[in-house]
């Protein structure tokens, strides 16, 4: 988890110039209200699950517009879809190839990143447990979640 | 991507459900996928990782998902959309996926899958893989499904 808020904290100065604060991590069960905009990315390999990063479509929208200095309205526009997707995969990328290096013999690896945005989303996944740490930025509130367990 | 890796998942889809009970499943439809809005409330989605890299997802509404696994628990009502429809969806399209990827895998494409994942809300919006997304339509008794197919290749 360590290296997923490192590679968060890291990414956000770097990109976008946001400050963040972070919270505690939790433990979360086995399923989670989204806040309206999720981008998902899988993870296989000797662990394998799922990283969220999870925000609100406001939220989502203000990140789109810094990464690509365009002004957007909604997140029905695709280039705010591709903007998220884009960021979780460098968050995950980074963070994962940190813990790749650190443990070695894991080897996970990702999946290419797929972005949800609705209403009253809810997430659920069987048997795991997540683990979340929500991250204060001036855009909004940011969440990262991530689900794993050993593989079989 | 090439079309003989979509047919294991159509095969691997129409086998497992009708092992589980859901016997008439029939292929109505295949399209690329034009818009980001989808009228499902309920997506389950799994990834691929190795030789084929990407995401599938099946969606549905909400009523089909009930009905589905109602069907799978036996014929037992479900009436709401709680912790065990879920579950029991999810289930099984970790096993059409299972069932899927060893097809590939006999087709010299060796890939991985990640647990599933549901996601359910209204008025969703979705993104599958930043490629093209191939849908291929279903129809049972139970209502309609949708199988995304979105790999890079």
């Amino acid at each position: 988890m360590a290296s997923f808020v490192r590679a968060a904290n890291n990414v956000f100065k770097q990109m976008l110039d946001l400050g963040i604060n972070k919270g505690q991590a939790e433990s979360e069960g086995d399923s989670f209200i989204s806040q309206g905009f999720t981008v998902m990315i899988g993870l296989t390999g000797a662990w394998q699950g799922w990283f969220f990063l999870d925000m609100s479509q406001d939220t989502a929208v203000k990140l789109a517009g810094i990464m690509t200095g365009e002004e957007y309205e909604t997140v029905e526009s695709e280039e705010v879809l591709l903007a998220g997707a884009e960021m979780g995969n460098i968050i995950c990328g980074n963070a994962i190839t940190d813990i790749n290096s650190i443990h070695s013999g894991l080897n996970i690896r990702l999946t290419p990143p797929s972005v949800f945005a609705g209403e009253g989303m809810s997430m659920f996944n069987v048997r795991l447990n997540a683990c979340s740490v929500i991250l204060q930025t001036d855009a909004g509130t940011i969440k990262l979640n991530v689900v794993m367990r050993e593989a079989k | 991507m090439d079309i003989k890796y979509v047919n294991a998942f159509i095969n691997g889809l129409i086998e497992i459900a009708g092992m589980l009970g859901v016997n008439d499943l029939t292929r109505t439809g295949l399209d690329k996928r034009e818009k980001l809005k989808t009228e499902n409330d309920v997506n389950v989605i799994i990834g691929l990782v190795g030789d084929i890299k990407g995401n599938v997802v099946l969606a549905m509404q909400e009523n089909t998902a009930l009905n589905i696994a109602s069907k799978m628990m036996g014929g037992m009502p479900v009436a709401e959309f709680d912790l065990m429809p879920k579950s029991a969806l999810c289930e099984l399209f970790n096993m059409v996926s299972g069932r899927s990827v060893g097809e590939l895998e006999k087709m010299g494409a060796i890939t991985n899958i990640t647990p599933p994942t549901l996601i359910y809300g209204h008025n969703m919006i979705s993104l599958i893989s930043q490629v093209e997304t191939l849908v291929i339509q279903f129809s049972t008794a139970e209502g309609l499904l949708e199988l995304n197919i979105a790999t890079e290749d």
